[in-house]
């Protein structure tokens, strides 16, 4: 960051014009004011306050990114979900122009984010000017700097947009989201007076890593946002599929999100959702608690996708003794297992060379492969051979 | 887009697509690569489009190259993404297109805007996007004609899309889950309208569909075979069967009649 841009900011930072000053962007008028009042209030509704915004949102949100259709979003308005988040980029800008659409006239009883992933203040401005037209709003309550890693990520530039957006009234609070490195970032984040909201990914699959750093913000006063919190590898296993629908009737989508709601640091989350049906039973995780039934559904759940979930870390790189390449094999095996691709996953194992292809895996007494991250290789391998060869 | 951090040393031999549909920058005369090729499969494209991977997922996603070419001050990212099939690829392509701008002949679909081109063709998805902020159409336009030749597949719109009216419509997708927001309805065509939008939905066979108007008429606790009926937020509805199809119309305006429509846009189903 150029010596430069880092003056303006200082500069900028002291000269806050009066017509700022009595808009919407001062936390300690947020902390005071008035709850958001939904449409249709419901006793099943929980509400948290996000960090020093005093924004009193619903534990549940709505991750807006893959819905398609505007009535979810409606729907999730008018029984009182409070906050709705989207980003310039999703599908090309159309997802904003949806979220807008289905929030048209509710506006004022709303918690609105969305993000930029421009590496520019002139850009990041650009892009907050895009999304309030799309929007058809004048201003966000919160806007993130999109998916940023490790601390260098958030530059002065991109603080100083935020900043100037502040003044001008464009956002009320500033945020960052981030879907790795937090142990190095949210420590920074925390540190950094500027930054209001954490949107991070955070679920059952990390165990309690980042929970020591996700105390120290909310502690520091930061609002605290989960996303991702299906775990990542929901992702591998889609609707239609056999492990999903296993899944779903267990209640183990239900129970991630109680994980992630039990820590009282998580302010809310915003779970992706396409349809009504995912909107009604995410509501459930409001009221109820995480159970001792939860825990078992999330511990055979983290079972059953270890194996899918090959983390291609390279770990194995080598450890074969007949010099099978391990992840490769497992990522075949994922497209017919996760996505019901089988005919790709076989066209791939028979693009081996022969000498691999031939391997089989029951005719090693032990196997030599050991993978850090718990898939049982022997066992995914022998499944492959058996499905493709 | 994240920076562009994969190397080629780190692409899985396997993922690497045919020489031919890989993108490279001497399409067009004058353009050099910068750096690295690029490969990603669903399983680490979230390094890349950290942020944004779902949404190719959603889609089928399989495995995207890439390649940064530059002249002069100029670049051009080139991303060719792999997904399932032609009518996944079709499905991400219109729900990244902007319907208010106009469509470009390029295989299967297109759009051209002067920093940004995305089109499909068979079961690829093309992304150029250029950098600094000017008019980029003339290199842009030479880039995907020549990948346009290159990528194998049909370059005609998936069939589904002939079935709906093409006066007054505004957009077309496919929506890969919960067709109007509701499970039931898998994957299926939507098509826009003033008046409202039509959808098709096309089930593994007529038993498939039957089942799926059964559970549909005990949602909306609707007899008949054609179910008609006022939503909150689905509006004016109306749903048939035909085969193993269900197709209609919802949010239909008033002055429009819902089964007329859904009559007239089964005629044009096979």
């Amino acid at each position: 960051m150029p010596d430069s841009s880092r003056r303006n900011f200082l500069i900028a930072g002291l000269a806050v014009p009066a017509a700022a000053s009595a808009a919407r962007s001062s936390a300690d008028d947020q902390k005071h004011a008035a709850p958001p009042r939904p449409a249709l209030a419901d006793p099943q509704l929980r509400y948290r306050i996000l960090g020093d915004t005093g924004l009193k949102v619903t534990s549940v949100g709505f991750g807006c990114m893959i819905t398609s259709d505007a009535s979810v979003i409606e729907r999730a308005a008018d029984i009182g979900i409070t906050y709705f988040d989207t980003a310039r980029v999703y599908q090309s800008g159309n997802n904003e122009r949806m979220v807008g659409a289905a929030l048209k006239g509710k506006r004022q009883s709303i918690t609105l984010s969305s993000k930029s992933g421009a590496k520019t203040k002139e850009a990041a401005l650009a892009d907050l000017d895009t999304s309030l037209r799309e929007l058809g709003t004048d201003h966000l309550d919160i806007w993130y700097l999109h998916a940023k890693t490790k601390p260098a990520d958030v530059t002065d530039e991109l603080i100083d947009a935020q900043q100037t957006a502040k003044k001008a009234g464009k956002i009320r609070f500033a945020g960052v989201s981030t879907h790795s490195g937090q142990t190095e970032l949210i420590p920074a984040l925390t540190a950094n007076p500027h930054i209001d909201v954490i949107l991070t990914g955070y679920n059952f699959s990390m165990g309690q890593t980042l929970d020591p750093v996700l105390a120290a913000a909310h502690e520091a006063g930061k609002g605290i946002v989960a996303m991702k919190v299906m775990a990542g590898g929901f992702r591998f296993v889609k609707p239609g599929n056999k492990v999903y629908d296993t899944l779903k009737k267990d209640g183990a989508l239900l129970a991630a999100l109680r994980w992630t709601l039990r820590n009282s640091n998580i302010d809310t989350t915003v779970p992706s959702m396409t349809d009504m049906d995912q909107l009604e039973e995410n509501l459930k995780a409001m009221t109820g608690g995480f159970t001792k039934a939860d825990e078992t559904l999330l511990a055979r759940q983290l079972e059953r996708i270890a194996p899918l979930y090959c983390r291609m870390c390279g770990q194995c790189d080598g450890a074969c003794a007949k010099g099978l390449p391990v992840a490769d094999l497992l990522r075949y095996l994922t497209y017919a297992d996760g996505y019901g691709q089988f005919s790709l996953g076989r066209e791939r194992f028979l693009e081996l060379p022969a000498e691999v292809a031939q391997v089989r895996c029951d005719s090693c007494d032990t196997c030599t492969v050991h993978c850090p991250h718990g898939v049982r290789v022997a066992e995914r391998l022998g499944r492959a051979q058996e499905l493709f060869a | 887009m994240k920076a562009l951090i994969a190397a080629q040393a780190l692409v899985p031999a396997a993922l690497a697509l045919l020489p031919a549909q890989t993108p490279t920058c001497d399409l067009v005369s004058g353009w050099t690569r910068q750096g690295a090729a690029r490969a990603y499969d669903a399983s680490n494209l979230f390094e890349y489009m950290d942020g944004n991977a779902e949404g190719y997922l959603l889609y089928g996603f399989v495995a995207m190259h890439g390649v940064t070419c530059v002249e002069g001050g100029d670049s051009i990212l080139i991303d060719i993404s792999e997904f399932a099939d032609a009518d996944s690829a079709y499905g991400m392509f219109s729900a990244n297109r902007d319907p208010r701008l106009p469509a470009e002949t390029l295989g299967a679909g297109g759009q051209v805007t002067p920093r940004r081109v995305i089109f499909t063709k068979g079961r690829f998805y093309a992304e150029l996007a250029a950098n600094p902020d000017k008019d980029h159409t003339p290199a842009l336009r030479a880039f995907s004609t020549a990948l346009e030749k290159l990528l194998p597949g049909s370059a005609a719109a998936p069939a589904a899309l002939a079935w709906f009216p093409a006066e007054g419509q505004k957009s077309a997708r496919l929506i890969p889950e919960s067709v109007l927001g509701l499970r039931l309805l898998k994957r299926g065509y939507v098509a826009e309208y003033e008046f409202g939008k039509a959808f098709v939905v096309q089930e593994s066979s007529p038993e498939a569909a039957a089942a799926v108007m059964d559970k549909l008429r005990a949602r909306f606790n609707a007899t008949g075979d054609s179910l008609q009926l006022t939503d909150r937020y689905l509006g004016r509805l109306c749903f048939i069967q035909k085969g193993r199809y269900i197709l209609g119309y919802a949010n239909v305006a008033e002055g429009h009649d819902p089964l007329a429509l859904t009559t007239a846009l089964a005629a044009r189903l096979p």
